[in-house]
């Protein structure tokens, strides 16, 4: 029998007698198969030992992780509330002619979707509104929305003419929104005694005076892309006149099957509903996008002005 | 880190060629020293019928150094799976009949001489300096700028790739440059 016939056997045979030149084979394979063992078992530790330390870079890095995430997560809780701070407040005192009433929500822990409410400087006025939307979400556009503030409170002591405002707005704000690649659309509202007096770049605003709906004139430009006049327009707003001012988050909103929400549905919605309380037109707005939407994609935000009747 | 060191010989004027390179990276890849989309740009970026610097050569070499505590027996694995990428799946079959051919292949460094080019003094040489089949031992001699336990490994994968051999074994832990081959 051959050392390969021998080798080839499914157990080892009482006896067998192999030749010299088979012997020596197989003392030359059993060192083979020794050396290799030792070279694998080399191999393998010099491996295991790479695996080890990089399990432990791991550990170190998921740590480094984990508390940068905390630190992230606590500045942004802090960022959350400083713009819950900047929103408006106590609503009812502000104009006691007018409902108000507003949905908010932000897709992150701070969004670029703003609101805000002012009292008039002049005395036929009632109430001033402002709905913007910057470009982007988080914490880039929360801060454009911090600088937007800043800026319709530094402005309105001085005028609370539409236009004048927007106009000045657009002007100082154009030079840091162009660094800082943002912008915004605008709505911006006057209320007064039997009529509203707005401007609109790029916002959405809706007018419903009985089944007659009325849709902002959205032809102007947003605010930080260029250094032009706004048009102020004027409409007649009643006692029982309903106004919807509000972002492109509800309605550019899809389905699973990839379709918008539409801007026509939501004025259908609001429309059917126009009439109940202020609250609860929100409530069926709300519960119409939520049956509708697969995702929220946008920050939202909708107001809701009505006249109150005398 | 790795205690292996790398020879100190200036390589600025030398060139390796493609097909050494891509043996190297394809060797680390298949034995997952580098994976990933890292692997595949790796390989993606390199033309086997091309000359390289040396250098780039050096980058590979240097890459598993700095990855392993001990990249000896690593460098000598990557050594073996380029011979065996060469062998089997290159023109090796074609130069090597069994694993003794493999050591006459290296006679008057024409194996390494096909592989790096650029002044002679750079260039070294991987000389086969003796060999008796009948014992079953050689010895080889390597002047170049390659990292030596990556030569070991490429001495044991040419050796053994023909697997006519029961032992295999290369020793240069008394000299670097020189590799005692013992066979049988």
């Amino acid at each position: 029998m051959t050392l390969d016939e021998w080798l080839a056997l499914p157990d080892a045979p009482e006896q067998v007698e192999l030749s010299p030149s088979d012997m020596r084979r197989l003392f030359w394979k059993y060192r083979g198969l020794l050396k290799t063992r030792e070279r694998e078992h080399a191999y393998w530790s010099a491996t295991n030992d790479n695996l080890f330390r990089a399990y432990e870079k791991l550990d170190h890095q998921e740590q480094q992780l984990a508390e940068a995430f905390s630190r992230l997560e606590e500045e942004l809780a802090v960022a959350k509330q400083i713009q819950s701070a900047l929103m408006p407040s106590g609503l009812d005192e502000l104009a006691p002619q007018l409902e108000l009433a507003v949905w908010h929500q932000q897709l992150n822990a701070v969004g670029g979707d703003y609101f805000d409410f002012f009292a008039p400087t002049h005395a036929d006025a009632q109430l001033l509104c402002a709905v913007c939307d910057i470009s982007g979400h988080g914490v880039s556009a929360a801060l454009v929305m911090a600088y937007l503030k800043a800026l319709f409170t530094q402005s309105l002591p001085h005028s609370d003419e539409p236009r004048a405002v927007t106009e000045w707005l657009n002007q100082v704000a154009l030079p840091f929104l162009k660094q800082a690649k943002k912008y915004a659309t605008i709505n911006f509202v006057r209320i007064r005694e039997q009529e509203l007096d707005y401007v609109c770049g790029g916002g959405f605003g809706l007018l419903i005076h009985g089944q007659e709906c009325t849709s902002f004139n959205r032809k102007d430009h947003f605010i930080g892309l260029r250094d032009r006049p706004f048009s102020q327009h004027t409409l007649p707003f009643v006692a029982g006149d309903l106004l919807a001012l509000y972002t492109d988050g509800i309605i550019e909103a899809q389905n699973s099957d990839g379709q918008d929400y539409s801007l026509a549905r939501l004025e259908r919605t609001l429309l059917a509903h126009a009439t109940l309380p202020l609250d609860q037109i929100l409530e069926r707005c709300k519960a119409d996008y939520h049956s509708f939407r697969s995702h929220d994609v946008d920050d939202i935000t909708l107001v809701l002005l009505r006249r109150r009747q005398r | 880190m790795s205690h292996v060191k790398l020879p100190e010989a200036p390589t600025q004027q030398l060139l390796v060629h493609g097909s050494t390179l891509l043996g190297f990276a394809q060797a680390c890849k298949n034995l997952s020293i580098v994976a990933g989309s890292r692997a595949s740009s790796l390989i993606n970026a390199i033309d086997l019928h091309q000359l390289y610097p040396f250098e780039r050569l050096r980058e590979l070499e240097r890459l598993v150094i700095e990855s392993y505590i001990d990249s000896a027996p690593i460098l000598e694995r990557v050594g073996q799976e380029m011979m065996l990428l060469w062998y089997h799946e290159g023109p090796g079959k074609a130069f090597v009949r069994d694993g003794a051919d493999f050591l006459t292949f290296q006679s008057g460094s024409q194996g390494y001489a096909s592989v790096v080019h650029g002044p002679k003094e750079l260039v070294g040489s991987f000389d086969l300096l003796s060999l008796d089949r009948e014992r079953g031992k050689a010895l080889v001699k390597s002047t170049t700028p390659f990292q030596k336990d990556l030569e070991r490994g490429v001495l044991l994968g040419g050796i053994s790739a023909p697997k006519d051999l029961d032992y295999i074994d290369v020793d240069n832990s008394a000299d670097p440059q020189l590799f005692h081959v013992t066979f049988h």
